[in-house]
């Protein structure tokens, strides 16, 4: 905001000091502000002289790496979404408020563990391990939700004793030992099971039948991985954008008979859609350009596979293998930064329909009386 | 009253478990986040445990001497097979050896069973028979007494010795003393020498170099590049992002200009850290670095001196890229500033300049703080674009030296993300590298958390004392 013009001082140094300093911060911000534009303009700029190389250079060479990047952050949103927006749900509408105030910084935090970190455990640790038990891998994977629905079937079973004492509103915490056991469970049933219906080897079975290779670093565990990797940012956001429905709202849905569930569903996550939508938007821009995790996780073959368990290789991660390689100036150069152009340009534009969407449900809630 | 397939059942049935499946999504997270954290905290820190040493005698009349690591089932046929990792890389060709458990006989667990740390050739596992020192030779109680005492001199003062070595298959080596680093015999020490010996092993890996293409050492360069870059990138990135965010918030019109420019750095933070990679490489390494040679370096061309990847561009690449994080986090403490407060300072005859620097930067500081506090914490993980602008595999030469200029922007420097990256993908033995990867990750983790941390807490202190206010 701009102070009133002031009237006329007697001590112009103070007022000289005041212009200079002006003078430089303006200057200082709007260089600032000009470095940062900078970087599209850079990019763009460098990508122009592709066009010289006229038939040397076909979109050809770009097409398996953009199918490897999409495929990654398909992967990867497939794992993440239901997991982020289920506890963005559970997390602003049913678990106690002292219980959230301290889970919402945990999982906040968990963003920031560094790629380098995830990616090294996917790649080396998760890669191999799953390549060996492939079925306990999707066995679990189905497994989960199930053990989960069961834990609420048990709780509606359960004496009212019981039912106190592990309240739904701390569920969050409380099915973690139940999970584990059930995740354990799996892992000892599954070789028997794989034993039953793949003949003891589900790999050779989907190699035999379905000619699917495998390779150990792969779709899946990209998807694993990553996920892990963007579900902190699309919690975030989305719990923000479901705890800020104005309370009258949920109340008036509640005093007409609604359950907790069908207010949530029927009236907060339409009343929260578009903010829960930028949520999704802006975890896919970052699953889009994340390198670390694709790097170590991916094996960084260029297929054009749709398969989840062959290796791919995204625009990032080639950006990093081939660049500091490439001679500045020349086709690979010139071709990576346009692919650097295109990850730029895709975050961008997804990253601004995600902020204008929010902005718009900012003053929706206004209008409904919300809080904000 | 009889079951019938009914929609409206089904979804009643559904509004009772979709809460559960939201609750398991909770409490999914956070069990993937406490196994990924206990699993780095235990094997990273298992690593320097001085884990016990079995002597293993096979069927066929062998022994196999070694640390056990795992066991899994064999591939083809039933039984289980168990990882030695045996060391001797010199006398074997390998240091891992998988033993199935059906061959083993009997193993046993000798007190006089040794592990040495060594260079060249990495660890020697196996039994000390003698040494010899200037004309004397000693043995068995003597030499023990001997190489422990020997070990606790500084370098320089170490007596010329020979150690005479037993490897598992009978093997006799002689090791120059001058080569060992670790000399220890694990089944011997009690509870409280091995917690010594664990704690001794941790400050080495904090505070040595790597030695052993990456399979032995430390991390302390890349510790001391990782915080001299983060340290060089926030005296950088500090006055810059306050600037813009002062004139964003204070001094620029407020119209649809600056709603746009303030959703355009917004989005930056957004932008794949690679992609400013792709911008330091091109502008400041290429571009800018390119010209400064060709001016002032020209005698050393054709061989880069700031044409190249260093300290100076990698901090300036990621200043860029924290800058909207600084940017947006000292509006926000701009903006929670109660309009009051600035046309009070006004209304008492103060300049802009004075209101600015007196009431409302004051008020700012902790919004700045935490901006910073998260710009280092991002920078500090971040690996992608360092790639491309200037960092090593191994610097020959640490970025601060005694020689004029001392502090030298130009070189190459280590950087713990990168080290992680390289020992556990390009290492020449990544098995043997792997229990130092989990403790470089593991502190790679918590120097970010912490930074976190601290910047959650000083943000609410800081509230607190200022009366939720800024």
């Amino acid at each position: 905001m701009t102070p009133p013009r002031l009237p006329f001082l007697r001590q112009p140094l103070r007022l000289i000091h005041d212009r200079i300093a002006t003078g430089l911060i303006t200057a200082g911000g709007i260089g600032v502000l000009l470095a940062i534009l900078a970087i599209g303009v850079f990019l763009i700029w460098e990508t122009l002289p592709l066009l010289a190389f006229g038939d040397a250079f076909s979109l050809s060479t770009l097409s398996p790496l953009a199918w490897g990047t999409l495929k990654a952050a398909l992967a990867a949103m497939l794992f993440a979404t239901p997991i982020a927006l289920g506890a963005a749900m559970y997390s602003a509408l049913f678990m106690s408020t002292r219980l959230r105030s301290r889970v919402k910084p945990i999982l906040e935090l968990m963003e920031a563990i560094p790629g380098v970190v995830v990616g090294f455990i996917a790649g080396l640790l998760l890669a191999p391990w799953v390549e060996r038990h492939l079925a306990s891998t999707l066995l679990v994977i189905v497994w989960l939700p199930l053990s989960a629905a069961l834990a609420g079937g048990l709780w509606y079973l359960a004496n009212a004793r019981l039912r106190q004492w592990l309240p739904l509103s701390w569920a969050g915490v409380w099915l973690m030992p139940w999970l584990a056991i059930m995740v354990t469970l799996a892992l000892w049933l599954s070789p028997l099971m794989e034993q039953a219906w793949f003949g003891g080897d589900l790999r050779r079975l989907l190699d035999q039948q379905y000619g699917l290779d495998y390779a150990t670093r792969n779709a899946l565990i990209v998807g694993i991985a990553m996920g892990f990797a963007v579900i902190p940012s699309i919690y975030s956001l989305a719990e923000d954008a479901l705890a800020d429905v104005p309370a009258s709202l949920m109340e008036g849905a509640q005093a007409l008979g609604a359950s907790r569930w069908q207010a949530l569903w029927k009236v907060a996550l339409p009343t929260a859609g578009p903010g829960v939508f930028s949520a999704v938007m802006i975890g896919a821009g970052r699953a889009v350009g994340e390198t670390m995790i694709v790097l170590m996780a991916s094996g960084n073959t260029a297929l054009f596979s749709a398969s989840p368990f062959e290796g791919l290789r995204s625009l990032s991660a080639s950006i990093a293998i081939e660049l500091p390689e490439a001679s500045p100036g020349g086709l690979t150069y010139h071709l990576l930064i346009f692919a650097a152009l295109s990850l730029f340009i895709f975050t961008f534009l997804v990253n601004t329909l995600a902020e204008v969407v929010r902005q718009r449900l900012r003053r929706r809630y206004q209008r409904l009386g919300g809080k904000l | 009253m009889r079951w019938s397939f009914r929609p409206s059942r089904i979804s009643a049935m559904g509004s009772l478990l979709w809460p559960w499946l939201c609750a398991a999504s909770v409490a999914l997270s956070l069990l993937m986040l406490a196994t990924l954290l206990t699993l780095l905290a235990t094997r990273g820190l298992g690593h320097f445990w001085p884990a016990a040493l079995e002597e293993a005698t096979l069927h066929s009349g062998e022994t196999v001497i070694g640390q056990p690591v795992r066991e899994t089932p064999l591939p083809n046929t039933a039984g289980i097979e168990r990882l030695y990792f045996t060391g001797n890389r010199d006398i074997d060709g390998a240091s891992w050896r998988w033993v199935a458990l059906d061959d083993i006989d009997t193993v046993a667990v000798p007190d006089d069973l040794i592990r040495l740390e060594r260079s060249p050739w990495g660890d020697f596992i196996g039994r000390l028979e003698a040494v010899e020192s200037e004309g004397q030779h000693f043995e068995d109680d003597a030499a023990w007494a001997f190489v422990a005492r020997a070990l606790t001199l500084p370098d320089s003062q170490r007596p010329n010795a020979q150690l005479q070595l037993t490897a598992a298959n009978g093997h006799t080596i002689t090791q120059p003393l001058s080569g060992v680093t670790l000399f220890q015999a694990p089944n011997a020490m009690s509870w409280g020498q091995k917690v010594v010996v664990w704690s001794e092993r941790i400050w080495q890996f904090l505070s040595e170099g790597p030695r052993a293409a990456n399979t032995g050492g430390g991390v302390w360069p890349a510790i001391f590049g990782t915080v001299l870059m983060v340290i060089l990138m926030s005296v950088i990135v500090t006055p810059f992002g306050v600037l813009a965010a002062i004139y964003l918030n204070e001094i620029a019109h407020q119209n649809r200009l600056t709603r746009l420019v303030r959703i355009g750095v917004r989005n930056l933070a957004g932008v794949p850290s690679i992609v400013y990679g792709v911008f330091g490489l091109g502008v400041f390494v290429y571009g800018i670095g390119g010209s400064i040679d060709s001016w002032f370096f020209e005698d050393a061309l054709p061989s880069p001196t700031f044409g190249t990847g260093g300290l100076l561009w990698a901090s300036l690449t990621l200043a860029l890229l924290t800058l909207p994080v600084v940017i947006v986090a000292t509006e926000e403490g701009l903006a929670r500033i109660p309009d009051a407060q600035r046309e009070g300072a006004v209304a008492l005859g103060a300049t802009r300049l004075e209101m600015l620097t007196r009431v409302v930067l004051p008020m700012a500081t902790p919004a700045m703080l935490t901006g910073v506090i998260l710009a280092v914490a991002r920078a500090a993980g971040e690996v992608a674009p360092l790639m491309l602008v200037g960092v090593a595999k191994l610097a020959p030469q640490m970025p601060v030296d005694g020689e004029f200029p001392y502090l030298h922007l130009e070189r190459k420097f280590m950087h713990l993300g990168y080290h992680l990256f390289d020992t556990a993908f390009h290492g020449e033995d990544v098995q043997a590298a792997i229990p130092l990867v989990f403790a470089t990750a593991l502190l790679l983790v918590l120097i970010v958390l912490v930074l976190n941390l601290t910047a959650i807490f000083l943000r609410h202190y800081l509230r607190r004392q200022r009366g939720n206010e800024c």
